[in-house]
C-alpha cells in the first residue's frame, strides 16, 4: 500500500518499541505515535471531519506537529502544513482558500487561529492534537493512494501564496526515492532543525516514518551549541540543512569541531553551498558524506549529486532521483544539447496535481506529457546539462527571491507594505548576500509629508507577514526608477542596488 | 546596594537595551520579562542569534565557542546577564 497512513501503521507493527520521535523532554515510540495518530483521527471524524477535507495544522516543530499530521491522514483527510509565525490575515485567506474543515493547533497558537477562523466562512472547528478524547474510527475512512494527503502553499509571484496539492502517492513515491539514494534505514537518526511546515523538514518526518527511523524533532537552529549537542547525545546520523544553517554552524565551530562518529550524511538543498563552506563542512564532519540536491515543492525533490561526485561536479545538483527524469528544455519541451541553457523540465510519480483552485497557475507548471493522463512540470528555473548528464541551475525564469532556503515573493511583500500608512511606491528585491543567499531589501518612496521610518516600516511587515518574509532592510528613497510605461524598472532598481555596499 | 550587584543592573540595562533596539521594536505587543526565552516569544530567530552572539563577543570582548551558543547562555536576558558576568 502506497499511503503515508500505511507507512506509520506498518511502522508501529514491525517494531512498536521502536523510539519515532525526540522532541524536546518528550519520546514516542512508533506505537504511541500511531495510537496518537488514532485518537486524533477518531476525534476528527467525531467532529465530522473526514475523508476529502483539509485541516490545517499550526504548530512548532514538536511531537504535536507530527501527531496532527498523522492524525489527520488517519481520518482521511488531508492536511496544510503552516509555519508557526503566520499571521492572521493570511491564516485566514489560507483557511478560506482551501477551505478547512479544521484547524489543529497548539495550545500557544490557538489564540491566532482563533481570530483568523472568523474571517473564514466555513469557521473551521479549533482541534488540540493532545484531544485524545476517546473515540472510534469509522469504518472505511483510510485514505486511498489516489486522495489528497496534503496541501503546501508556497509563495506564488502573482503575491498570492498558491496550494501546491499532492496526493498520497505522490509523497510516498518522493520519500520513497529520495530514502533510496540517502541509504536510509531503521537504523537512521535523523536530526530535524529547519520546519515541519517547509516541504524539505516535512519529508524528514515521512522519510522516517516509512522506513521506522527516529526523527529528533527541534524548534529550530537558533542555538547551534544546542544542535552539537543533540547530534552527539541523540547519536544523529543524517543532518538535513540549507546554506545559511551550514554557514552559522560550521562559522560558530571554527577549528574546534567534537567527533560525532554517528553522523554519516548531511543533505543540502534550497541554494549552493559555497565552496569554503563545502571545505569546512569536510574538516568538521570527516565521516559524513554531502549530498547537493535541488528541488522544489511542486514535485519535492528533482535531482541528487552522489557525495563521491562533489569533488568532480562541485556546482551541480546532480541527476534526477530515482524512478523520474529531467531534462533541459527547449521552447517545446524537447531536450536541448548538453550545455544550452534551458528550462528544467520532470516527469515522474512525484510531480504535483496542481495547485488548489488555480487552473491557470496550474496550466503555467504542468504542460501536456507523454501519455493522455500524464502532465510534465515545468520548473520555472533555467538549467543546463553536461556531457554526463549531471545537472546545473543557472537561474530563475521569474522574480521570486530565495532567502534563508524559502521562496519570497516579492509582491506578497509589495502589497503588505503598499497596505502601509505613507507609502507611496514599494519595491522589493533579493539582493546577494553571503549568509542568506539573498536578502529582502524593500525600497519605499513615502507619500508627501509621511514621516515612515525603515523600523517602523519592518515592525509593519512583522505584523503582517511570516518571519522570513519580513525584509532585511528597508531604505527610504524620493524615487524609483520607472520603465516607459509607468512600472518599477526591478532591473534598473538591482543594478543601484549592487552598487551600494550591503550594509547590514 | 553593593559593588557587583550595581555593575549587575547597569549591564542588565543595557543588555535590556540592546535587545529592544534590535529585536522588540518589530514586535511592539511582547512584553518581555527578564526572565522570558526569546525563542519561545519569537522575538529573535536563528538568525537574530547569530548577530545576538556577535554583538556580545565585540562589546564584551568575550571569545564565545560553539558548544556555548545555547538556551542557557543566551536565551534570555537573565541568561546573558549571566553569562555575561561569568564570562568578562
Amino acid at each position: 500500500m502506497t499511503t503515508l497512513d500505511a507507512d506509520l501503521r506498518r511502522a508501529a507493527a514491525a517494531d512498536p518499541a521502536k523510539e519515532a520521535l525526540v522532541a524536546g523532554a518528550r519520546r514516542m515510540s512508533f506505537a504511541e505515535l500511531d495510537a496518537a495518530a488514532s485518537a486524533l483521527g477518531a476525534r476528527l471524524h467525531a467532529l465530522g471531519v473526514g475523508r476529502g477535507e483539509r485541516v490545517a495544522v499550526l504548530a512548532p516543530n514538536g511531537a504535536e506537529a507530527a501527531v496532527a499530521i498523522y492524525g489527520t491522514l488517519r481520518a482521511g483527510a488531508a492536511f496544510v502544513p503552516l509555519n508557526p509565525t503566520i499571521k492572521a490575515d493570511k491564516l485566514a485567506y489560507v483557511l478560506r482558500d482551501c477551505d478547512a474543515a479544521a484547524v489543529v493547533v497548539d495550545a500557544r497558537l490557538a489564540p491566532l487561529a482563533e481570530a483568523a477562523r472568523a474571517d473564514a466562512p466555513r469557521r473551521p472547528v479549533l482541534v488540540s492534537p493532545d484531544d485524545t478524547r476517546t473515540g472510534r474510527l469509522r469504518a472505511g475512512s483510510a485514505p486511498l493512494s489516489v486522495d489528497l494527503a496534503a496541501i503546501v502553499y508556497t509563495s506564488g509571484s502573482t503575491g498570492r501564496p498558491k496550494g501546491v496539492t499532492l496526493t498520497h502517492a505522490n509523497m510516498a513515491f518522493a520519500a520513497g526515492a529520495i530514502v533510496e539514494y540517502l541509504e536510509m534505514d531503521a537504523e537512521d537518526r535523523i536530526l530535524c532543525v529547519v520546519p515541519l511546515s517547509f516541504d524539505y523538514g516535512l519529508y524528514q518526518l515521512l522519510m522516517c516514518v516509512r522506513v521506522g527511523a527516529t526523527l529528533v524533532l527541534e524548534r529550530g537552529f537558533a542555538f547551534p551549541g544546542r544542535v552539537l549537542e543533540l547530534l552527539r547525545e541523540e547519536r544523529v546520523s543524517g543532518l538535513p540543512a540549507v546554506p545559511t544553517i551550514f554557514q552559522v554552524l560550521t562559522a560558530a565551530l571554527g577549528e574546534r569541531a567534537p567527533d560525532l562518529p554517528h553522523l554519516r550524511f548531511l543533505t543540502n538543498t534550497a541554494a549552493a553551498l559555497a565552496p569554503p563552506t563545502i571545505d569546512a563542512l569536510r574538516a568538521a564532519f570527516p565521516r559524513a558524506r554531502l549530498y547537493s540536491m535541488y528541488g522544489l515543492t511542486e514535485c519535492k525533490r528533482v535531482s541528487w549529486l552522489a557525495p563521491e561526485q562533489l569533488d568532480a561536479r562541485p556546482e551541480s545538483v546532480g541527476i534526477p532521483i530515482p524512478g523520474t527524469e529531467a531534462w533541459v528544455a527547449d521552447e517545446h519541451g524537447e531536450p536541448l544539447p548538453a550545455g544550452e541553457v534551458g528550462e528544467l523540465l520532470v516527469r515522474g510519480a512525484h510531480v504535483m496535481q496542481g495547485y488548489w483552485n488555480d487552473p491557470d497557475a496550474t496550466a503555467q507548471r504542468l504542460r501536456p506529457g507523454r501519455w493522455p493522463w500524464e502532465r510534465v512540470l515545468a520548473t520555472g528555473d533555467l538549467f543546463r546539462a553536461d556531457e554526463e548528464g549531471y545537472l546545473y541551475f543557472v537561474g530563475r525564469r521569474d522574480d521570486i527571491i530565495k532567502s534563508r532556503g524559502e521562496k519570497v515573493a516579492p509582491r506578497e511583500v509589495e502589497a503588505v507594505l503598499h497596505a502601509a500608512e505613507g507609502v507611496r511606491m514599494a519595491a522589493v528585491l533579493g539582493v546577494p548576500d553571503p549568509l542568506l543567499g539573498e536578502a529582502i531589501v524593500a525600497y519605499v518612496v513615502p507619500q508627501e509629508g509621511a514621516a515612515l521610518t525603515p523600523a517602523a516600516l519592518r515592525r509593519h511587515c512583522a505584523a503582517h507577514l511570516e518571519d522570513y518574509m519580513v525584509p532585511a532592510r528597508v531604505e527610504l528613497r524620493e524615487a524609483l526608477p520607472t520603465t516607459p510605461n509607468g512600472k518599477v524598472d526591478r532591473r534598473a532598481l538591482a543594478r543601484e542596488a549592487g552598487e551600494t555596499p550591503a550594509a547590514r | 546596594m553593593g559593588e557587583t550587584e550595581q555593575v549587575g543592573t547597569e549591564l542588565r540595562a543595557e543588555l535590556r537595551a540592546y535587545v529592544e533596539e534590535a529585536f522588540l521594536y518589530l514586535h511592539p505587543d511582547v512584553e518581555l520579562g527578564d526572565g522570558d526565552g526569546f525563542l519561545e516569544l519569537g522575538i529573535v530567530d536563528s538568525l537574530g542569534f547569530v548577530e545576538l552572539v556577535e554583538e556580545i563577543q565585540g562589546r564584551y570582548g568575550i571569545a564565545v565557542e560553539a558548544l556555548e551558543i545555547t538556551e542557557e547562555n543566551f536565551g534570555s536576558i537573565d541568561a546573558l546577564v549571566a553569562f555575561v558576568q561569568r564570562r568578562r
